[in-house]
């Protein structure tokens, strides 16, 4: 199948085409099956290239392009018309995503057709649901970074119509616009890395930019700046610091939307291209020590801002801010695997978690978690789903958050130390947080009796998919964990040539064997797997962070498991500045607010320019010349032909208001002739002489 | 050929004229029969253009004037066979648009199809007088169309326009007569003067460049002349608002690029970090007027100078790849805004307002006409898999390897067109319904014909620009080889 991996991205975007365009509008409407028919199709083919990649004998990377159009360029200064290709390249983190993204998306459909069941905009929500999904599959398959940045636009703009779905209130509104502005800002160093590459590549298919990245003809400053772009639109994409502010709001879509952007797509489309343009990052170690540290704090500040928050969906937010920063802290430190690892896990437990959490306020219909609280009677499945999803992202030992963290926290630790201890430090705090979310919805008595009384247990077309998540959220970190699986699929690329050499001085590979099949091999599984044996934690820590996250769950029971949380509430009057600090989401979103209204100054003033002194200056003042002009003109008519020209006296009255009142003369043709006449007169004797 | 594609619509102009005033439906047939001529001729140009060569095709050549050498010269390359087509289709488009014209019909279709002629021959003619007579042909029946069908401030706004154009094209005349007594033998010829003007000193190319450079800045709208450009959009009937974005702006980078380089390539060399410079304020200032904007229509009339920036910012890369993307990025400017100038009409006609905060929620009551606006507003701020995209990036590729500082401070006015379109939607569509408006019509046949049409080739060269692009690329690849 891996051949017709084009399929997914196109059986997608067709299924939302028909679904948008064909049928009426109907809050019962068969529709949605139609999408979720085709999302089943895709998950086959993507578990057929899974498991061809993992099992069978399918060779990785995967390539195919075919020509898209023909545009002309100059090199040197000569002009000739080169292709542009669109392809598929298919490698083994592809081969992982699109497993993840189809079967996240399938699950998010099923359980969609209840949860939107009733909406009147029902199969208009499916096709942005597929729509979206086709351009994360679009971004994760193809082999030309200009269609990379396509998808990721477009993907861009689903994100804006699904956050923004229930446009008829005012929160929707401002956050699909923050959402897509804030992309949008980080896109913008995406875009100028992009020219970047083709300035100096002269191409968009990746295996040929690896492939002059393995030849070393890439300066390493050059590698830098290009990182630092590519960065930037991962930071606006994968909601990295200071680039996060949109996510958090972005829940205000419907809630199975908000899981496929938290967990298949959107913003695990930053992490992939930062993967997917690794080579880049080898090239410049510079840019690799920023993505480390971008990532760290964000994980930091994320979760810090979790641990106060009491909307259930904001609390899953931060926690997706923070585990995308322990990803790109991950791939920041050289721990390719660990990272793209922990993105797969975190897929299945964030959809399960963003799901439950929509089961949950399906059932009493309100996001605080102040108002919920003793739901487990209720709601045992939805209870039962929700626990393995906070024990994964917990780390707790078995699950498979635990897998992919515990990689993470190893490469971090052979990395650097200190950062080592922050990220740590960060890991308990999601335990904390997300045991808090847990204990406060679903433990001991309920707080709101009149909610509690409403709730009851989901239909199975949400529970069936809350399963079948948990089942993957507990199995699939030690499933790929098993025989090396992980790293055979999301091996290392490496690249022949160590930065900073000369063009000249790496003609010839470094790794001799490397040298007839550059490109293709350096995505090559060998490398990779060397490597994965030396990443472990040293036991004793290995023991202490398990233990630590343990007590960490045990303080946040303590704290959270009654009704009323005083000891809570005791914190958090101790430590109001902090709290008041972290509830004003540390003053990111000030900032941008601030960033706008200085934007909208400065469009008011190029404005009053505009209207005050461009238009003054180059009309009126335009108007005025050729009035002076058409005064000399006359007097030389005057003194030459001896004849007057009549009605130019009443003009000289006027010469200070210029253009507008030459309007009311009506004479200016005729003078603008004398002047264009005299003008070229005297222009054609100056020049051909 | 290119003479029926010039000379059909001006010769239902001349039909019109002799049609009595009251036969409204016969005017409106005759006026689509001439467009629609014109528009099956270019059709037929185009499929029988050959997409491998760069040199002049369909050229008709006859004398005009002996004594001065002035020839009748018609021919289309790669550069003008894209704009020509883009003119006629939009000239049909417009006079579907131009039907909700009910005062004095038969003027009004009588200048349009003049109006329809003059850009046509702009872009076939070959010879720098035609070219002139050409240029200068619009400039009137414009000033007539936005003059009388205009707004409230209608009188000012056509002599604005018109006077401003035509004291730029003063300084094309001059320009155009010094090449003239400059070549030997002398000619207007523009074939010949591209052959001969390597012969130039530079002093003299640079002194032409800037004449014509005034000519065609004024057009453009390249700053600091842009001012009439608002006024002008805002005053003016849709129809013409569309016709005067979709075309006549590129009258002035298709004469950049024909003339000012062709003939003058070292005054153009020369002025190269002027107009770089001139690209980035275009784009830049352009956006940040368009987001201070209240009304619609003049949001999207800065969102054009902004739009035109990035034609100039490809034009000054001086790369094939930038030259293509100007030539691109002019029709799909064209098209884009002529579908967002239309769909502002459309609410205008049934609110009488096109203030941005006086709406809401429109999306409620009005789902298709939103669908198209935001599609339309997403495909203007560039969005990947509509037409503006691919052309504006081509643009940026192109300027990026000489121009890396400018063209990275553009990448702001990428930001800036997304902010004030977004805004736009925005306020007006989304957001709780405002009841004043319960009683509006979601968009009825005759606006559906105009728009779709558009909006599906947006689609087509979003997705699939390999069809325009090979149109111009043997031209073009001439053109920057030299």
């Amino acid at each position: 199948m891996i051949e017709h991996a084009y399929l997914l991205p196109l059986i997608a975007f067709f299924a939302s085409l028909v679904m948008l365009f064909a049928g009426k509008e109907d809050p019962r409407s068969p529709l949605p099956w139609l999408g979720i028919g085709a999302m089943t199709a895709c998950l086959t083919i993507a578990v057929s290239i899974f498991w061809s990649a993992a099992f069978g004998g399918g060779v990785l990377p995967y390539e195919r392009n075919w020509r898209w159009f023909s545009l002309a360029a100059s090199i040197g200064g000569k002009s000739f018309i080169v292709d542009m290709s669109v392809g598929t390249l298919i490698d083994g983190p592809a081969a992982v995503t699109l497993v993840v993204v189809t079967l996240v998306s399938l699950m998010v459909q099923i359980y969609s057709v209840v949860y939107m069941h009733g909406d009147t905009r029902f199969k208009r929500y499916f096709a942005f649901v597929s729509f979206f999904t086709a351009a994360m599959l679009g971004l994760v398959v193809s082999s030309s970074l200009l269609v990379t940045f396509a998808c990721w636009e477009l993907m861009g703009l689903s994100s804006y119509l699904l956050i923004g779905f229930w446009f008829e209130r005012e929160g929707p509104c401002e956050a699909q616009k923050k959402a897509f502005m804030t992309t949008k800002l980080g896109d913008s160093g995406l875009y100028l890395a992009l020219l970047l590459i083709y300035a100096k590549v002269g191409s968009f298919q990746l295996s040929q930019i690896q492939q002059f990245f393995d030849n070393g003809f890439m300066p390493a400053t050059v590698a830098t700046v290009i990182a630092v772009g590519i960065l930037v639109g991962a930071a606006g994409k994968s909601a990295q610091a200071p680039l996060f502010i949109w996510l958090p709001d972005a829940m205000e879509g419907p809630t199975p939307g908000s899981a496929l952007i938290h967990a298949a797509t959107m913003v695990a489309a930053g992490i992939l291209l930062v993967s997917k343009t690794y080579f880049v990052f080898l090239a410049s170690p510079s840019a690799m020590e920023a993505a480390g540290w971008m990532g760290l704090i964000t994980a930091f500040l994320a979760a810090s801002m979790a641990l106060v928050s009491f909307d259930i969906k904001r609390v899953l937010a931060f926690s997706t801010v923070s585990q995308l920063g322990f990803m790109m802290c991950a791939l920041g430190v050289g721990g390719f695997t660990s990272g793209l690892f922990h993105l797969t896990t975190h897929a299945f437990f964030k959809a399960l978690l963003f799901l439950g959490a929509g089961s949950v306020i399906h059932a009493v219909h309100t996001n605080d978690l102040r108002r919920m609280g003793g739901l487990s009677k209720k709601m045992p499945l939805t209870f039962l789903t929700m626990l393995i999803a906070v024990l994964a992202i917990s780390g707790v030992p078995g699950l498979s958050g635990y897998y992919s963290k515990d990689l993470i926290l190893a490469d971090v630790w052979n990395h650097d130390h200190a950062m080592f201890w922050i990220l740590l430090f960060t890991a308990l705090m999601t335990a904390f947080y997300m045991f808090r979310l847990f204990f406060l919805a679903f433990w001991g008595d309920d707080r709101d009796h009149e909610k509690f009384s409403h709730a009851h247990e989901s239909p199975v077309l949400i529970t069936g998919p809350l399963v079948i998540l948990a089942v993957f959220s507990a199995l699939a970190g030690a499933g790929l964990d098993h025989d090396g699986l992980v790293s055979k699929l999301l091996a290392k690329p490496t690249i022949s040539v160590m930065p900073g050499a000369t063009a000249a001085a790496v003609a010839v590979p470094v790794d001799g064997a490397k040298a007839e099949t550059a490109g293709h091999e350096a995505r090559g599984e060998s490398s990779g797997r060397g490597e994965r044996h030396e990443s472990h934690l040293p036991p004793w820590l290995h023991m202490t962070a398990i233990t630590l996250v343990l007590c960490s769950i045990t303080l946040s029971f303590f704290m959270y498991r009654g009704p009323t949380y005083a000891l809570a509430d005791a914190v958090k009057a101790n430590l109001a500045p902090i709290c008041t600090l972290l509830e004003r989401r540390w003053y990111f979103d000030d900032f941008f607010y601030g960033l706008v209204a200085l934007a909208d100054q400065a469009a008011a003033l190029a404005f009053w320019i505009d209207a005050n002194v461009v238009d003054r200056v180059f009309v009126d003042g335009w108007g005025l010349l050729m009035l002076i002009f058409a005064r000399i003109s006359d007097a030389f008519d005057n003194i030459f032909v001896d004849s007057a020209v009549d009605g130019v006296g009443s003009l000289g009255n006027d010469l200070g208001v210029g253009l507008r009142s030459l309007v009311k003369e009506g004479q200016v043709q005729e003078y603008l002739m004398y002047a264009a006449i005299s003008f070229s007169l005297a222009a054609t004797l100056i020049l051909t002489r | 050929m290119l003479s029926l594609i010039t000379w059909a619509p001006l010769a239902g102009a001349l039909i019109i004229l002799m049609l009595p005033k009251e036969k409204v439906q016969t005017i409106q047939t005759a006026a689509f029969l001439a467009a629609a001529i014109s528009l099956a001729a270019s059709l037929a140009m185009i499929a029988s253009f050959d997409r491998g060569t760069a040199a002049m095709q369909f050229v008709e050549r006859w004398i005009w004037i002996p004594s001065l050498n002035v020839q009748y010269v018609l021919g289309v390359d790669g550069l003008s066979s894209p704009l020509v087509l883009l003119t006629a289709f939009m000239s049909v488009i417009a006079l579907v648009g131009s039907l909700g014209i009910k005062e004095r019909v038969k003027e009004y279709f009588f200048w349009f199809l003049v109006l329809e002629s003059g850009m046509l021959g702009v872009f076939a003619a070959l010879d720098l007088v035609l070219f002139y007579v050409f240029w200068e042909l619009t400039l009137v029946p414009m000033y007539f169309l936005i003059g009388v069908w205009g707004g409230p401030k209608k009188e000012f706004a056509a002599i604005k326009f018109f006077l401003y154009t035509l004291s730029g094209s003063v300084f094309m005349l001059l320009s155009i007569l010094a090449v003239y007594f400059k070549s030997l033998p002398h000619t207007f010829d523009m074939l010949e003067l591209m052959k001969t003007q390597s012969a130039w000193d530079p002093r003299f190319q640079i002194l032409v460049f800037l004449g014509f450079y005034f000519g065609m800045a004024i057009k453009i709208p390249a700053f600091p002349f842009h001012t009439w450009l608002p006024l002008a959009h805002v005053e003016a009937p849709t129809p013409i608002s569309v016709i005067l974005a979709a075309v006549l702006l590129k009258m002035g980078v298709y004469g950049l690029m024909r003339i000012a380089y062709g003939i003058t390539p070292l005054g153009f060399a020369w002025f190269l970090p002027a107009l770089i410079t001139i690209a980035v304020i275009n784009i830049v200032y352009g956006a940040l007027c368009a987001m201070a904007q209240t009304d619609m229509k003049k949001m999207v009339a800065y969102s054009s100078v902004n739009h035109m920036g990035y034609c100039l910012l490809g034009i000054a890369g001086m790369s094939a790849t930038g030259f293509s993307g100007a030539v691109l990025q002019m029709v799909n400017h064209g098209i884009i805004t002529g579908a967002l100038f239309l769909l502002v009409g459309v609410v205008y006609d049934r609110a009488h307002t096109r203030d941005i905060s006086a709406f809401g929620g429109l999306a409620v009551k009005l789902p298709v006409y939103s669908g198209l606006m935001a599609m339309t507003c997403f495909a203007s701020l560039g969005l990947p898999g509509l037409a503006g995209f691919i052309s504006e990036f081509m643009c940026f590729l192109g300027a990026f390897p000489a121009w890396k500082w400018q063209t990275t401070v553009s990448v702001l006015g990428i930001i800036a067109t997304a902010a004030f379109f977004l805004r736009m939607l925005q306020k007006v569509f989304l957001g709780a319904f405002n009841e004043k408006w319960a009683g509006m019509q979601d968009m009825t046949v005759r606006e559906l014909v105009c728009v779709v049409p558009l909006a599906l080739v947006t689609v087509w060269f979003g997705v699939y620009p390999k069809w325009p692009l090979d149109l111009i690329n043997a031209t073009i690849v001439h053109m920057l080889g030299k």
